[in-house]
């Protein structure tokens, strides 16, 4: 469950201020498939920073299974990180002259997960994504499609509860993307974690089960989040009421 | 992140730019490559003089003298004030001083202190003249220097023993006065009688007046030098690690010597006057206690050098070349260190993506910073190691020339490399290297992930 409650984000100041989110406010359950669409410049980058505790928002809170994700020390949301998010980008960012295994590997040695255990980890998700028979290549060996599915691999090896897919296609040609987006959906329900996409590719959005449109640092719209999804924010509440109240008086400031 | 694995994802990220690593670690191998190799030579010659000083002293005597002068102390630049109780005047370096001599008396006082054994009087009595009676070069005399022998010693022998102490009347030569003297070998030698010469001092008594031409003259009848026969009990192998200057020094026992010596300086100022003494004390191998008698003999207003000292008296001039070179490798060590910073921003700039992408997966920042140090460190390694293994060959390639062209002994090499040492070297320069690193390493950690992630 993750809930952003009244996000907004300002950069500059004064004059010079300008709202990149304002009052963004919406809640995802457990395993669903979240797009976020919008325009550039419409904030749905600074979102997902946001979401993934990357950046920082100027008021608000995400609550994540009702722990505030910000008020975290550094350390903790280091390991929150490396444990439950991993991140999927338009451009790839594998490293070339590594090995897939190698490329692979880096979400297990920044967790800390056991030498004995990787190996046979770093196999299935290879093989998830049908890149196996790749293992020791380097990646600079691949074609984009084979990148993006390496990149794949390296976001679900560790199991995470939430993968982050900025325009997960947006380099690659129609066939090849739709392939990768197959790819997405199939391990969303696979595995059984929450996916957010960031796309302004509408076909693509149209497949999560949520839809959120944004317009400059706006919700100009929402699909499919249903009263299941309504009633899920109302326990989420609960548990989060004190430091929700905390960082309300915060915000005044 | 295990340390392990950022130490290997540190070092492989070195092998994606092998050239630009091995160029960066090269500039710190020259640094070292000196650093080695005046490490090797200071042991080389630390190793020497340490064989001359087991060749020549006993560690646990005190030399004792009553002029620092002798020892390089005191100031020979400002004039020095008469006393008629100094003896000879000697000369240093063109200047007249007078160096305080011990005497008998002081012998006695040196005797007493407590802790002392035994005292032998220094004694080098320069001959009038060595020559072999009856001898095919019977007419030839050489001119030669007699040292009172210390039995401590162990000389390499060519031919003979040595009794300890010397007898009287017996004489170890040195292999240089073989063919000299007209023996064929060294065994020949053995048991043979060898003339030495002193010269008596002027006596005004052998001079006559000569009526005729109204001059004194010398009585031809009175003979100038006394001549002693020695028997030659051993022949010496000339040794590289004489105490330079004694290479071709004869040895005759205590006794002889004091009386060669009376005879020599009879009825003058020097006489029974002696410029340093040997004094030998009891568990002398223990330092504290060998501290304590040269203190009290300090005290009691005698000059007393230790083995140690003198050794670190010859090794003063090592010393100081040493630091020039070992100067200069630092210089050169720390010139490359900017080679790191350089080749480290480098490669945290060409790196951005990746640092935002493991920060993103929640690599500590600690870690990132880490990440880099280990590999400002892995280059520290890499020159340190290619630098010390390149003197090593080059210094194994070279010791037989360089050994032959300083006429070393058999076994002994000018350039000693020892590992533990070398080791030390490559760890400091690593972390020198990671010093190095920091400023870069610190950029990595600072790198804010939105700005690495930013698409281009």
């Amino acid at each position: 469950m993750i809930h952003v409650k009244n996000i907004s984000k300002i950069y500059g100041k004064k004059e010079a201020a300008f709202s990149a989110l304002k009052d963004v406010d919406f809640a995802i359950p457990e395993g669903s498939t979240v797009a976020i669409i919008g325009r550039s410049g419409s904030g749905k980058s600074t979102l997902m920073h946001i979401m993934s505790g990357l950046d920082h928002p100027t008021r608000g809170q995400i609550l994540i299974d009702g722990e505030i994700l910000h008020e975290m020390k550094a350390r903790k949301m280091d390991k929150f990180r490396a444990d439950q998010m991993s991140f999927i980008f338009q451009s790839f960012f594998v490293e070339a002259n590594q090995t897939c295994y190698q490329n692979v590997a880096l979400p297990l040695e920044i967790a800390k997960t056991k030498r004995r255990g990787r190996k046979h980890r770093v196999h299935e998700a290879l093989k998830k994504v049908e890149l196996s028979d790749k293992i020791h290549q380097k990646a600079a060996n691949l074609s984009g499609g084979q990148k993006q599915r390496l990149a794949i691999a390296r976001a679900i090896v560790n199991e995470p509860k939430l993968i982050f897919a900025d325009e997960p296609t947006g380099n690659l040609d129609t066939v090849t993307g739709d392939h990768i987006t197959e790819l997405l959906f199939g391990l969303n329900k696979e595995i059984g974690c929450t996916l957010v996409i960031v796309t302004h590719d509408p076909e693509m959005a149209e497949r999560c089960q949520i839809q959120i449109r944004l317009k400059d640092g706006k919700i100009e719209s929402t699909t499919g989040l249903t009263q299941n999804v309504k009633k899920a924010k109302k326990t989420a509440k609960k548990p989060a009421q004190k430091p929700a109240k905390k960082t309300s008086t915060k915000g005044k400031k | 992140m295990y340390i392990t694995d950022i130490i290997r994802r540190s070092g492989r990220s070195l092998r994606q730019a092998k050239a630009r690593t091995i160029l960066t670690a090269l500039a710190i191998a020259v640094g070292t490559f000196a650093l080695t190799l005046t490490l090797a030579a200071s042991n080389g010659a630390q190793a020497f003089v340490d064989n001359i000083i087991a060749d020549n002293f006993d560690p646990t005597e005190l030399l004792v003298a009553k002029d620092e002068t002798l020892f390089g102390g005191g100031d020979v630049s400002k004039p020095q004030e008469y006393d008629e109780s100094f003896g000879d005047f000697a000369s240093s370096a063109g200047a007249a001083v007078q160096i305080k001599r011990l005497t008998s008396k002081d012998v006695n006082k040196i005797k007493q202190v407590p802790g002392i054994e035994s005292v032998r009087i220094e004694l080098d009595i320069n001959l009038e003249f060595v020559t072999r009676p009856g001898g095919k070069n019977d007419s030839k005399k050489y001119v030669a220097t007699a040292q009172a022998f210390n039995p401590s010693k162990n000389p390499d022998l060519l031919a003979g023993s040595v009794p300890k102490p010397l007898n009287n009347r017996q004489v170890l030569i040195p292999e240089g006065f073989l063919e000299p003297l007209g023996f064929a070998s060294a065994e020949q030698a053995i048991n043979q009688p060898i003339t030495l010469a002193v010269r008596k001092p002027f006596d005004p008594d052998s001079l006559k007046f000569n009526p005729k031409t109204m001059e004194l003259e010398e009585d031809k009848s009175i003979e100038k030098n006394k001549k002693e026969n020695f028997t030659v009990v051993g022949v010496m192998k000339k040794a590289s690690t004489a105490q330079p200057g004694t290479e071709l020094y004869m040895f005759i026992g205590s006794a002889d010597a004091l009386r060669l010596n009376d005879i020599a300086t009879k009825d003058t100022d020097n006489y029974r006057k002696y410029l340093s003494a040997s004094a030998r004390v009891s568990d002398g191998n223990d330092p504290a206690k060998l501290k304590t008698v040269q203190d009290e003999l300090v005290n009691r207003g005698f000059v007393a050098l230790s083995v140690k000292d003198t050794q670190e008296f010859l090794t003063q001039i090592i010393d100081v070349l040493r630091y020039i070179v070992a100067g200069f490798g630092a210089i050169a060590v720390i010139a490359s260190l900017f080679g790191i910073i350089n080749t480290m921003y480098i490669s945290v700039l060409q790196r951005t993506r990746e640092i935002g992408l493991m920060k993103a997966l929640g690599m500590h920042k600690r870690d990132i910073g880490r990440l880099f140090r280990f590999e400002a460190a892995w280059i520290g390694f890499l020159g340190g190691v290619m630098g010390s293994a390149g003197a090593y060959g080059l210094g194994t390639l070279l010791n037989p020339t360089i050994s032959k062209a300083l006429q070393l002994e058999e076994g002994e090499v000018f350039l000693i490399f020892r590992l533990p040492e070398i080791a030390i070297l490559v760890g400091l320069l690593m972390l020198v290297a990671i010093i190095a690193g920091l400023l870069p390493s610190r950029k990595a950690a600072k790198l804010d992930p939105i700005e690495a992630l930013r698409t281009e």
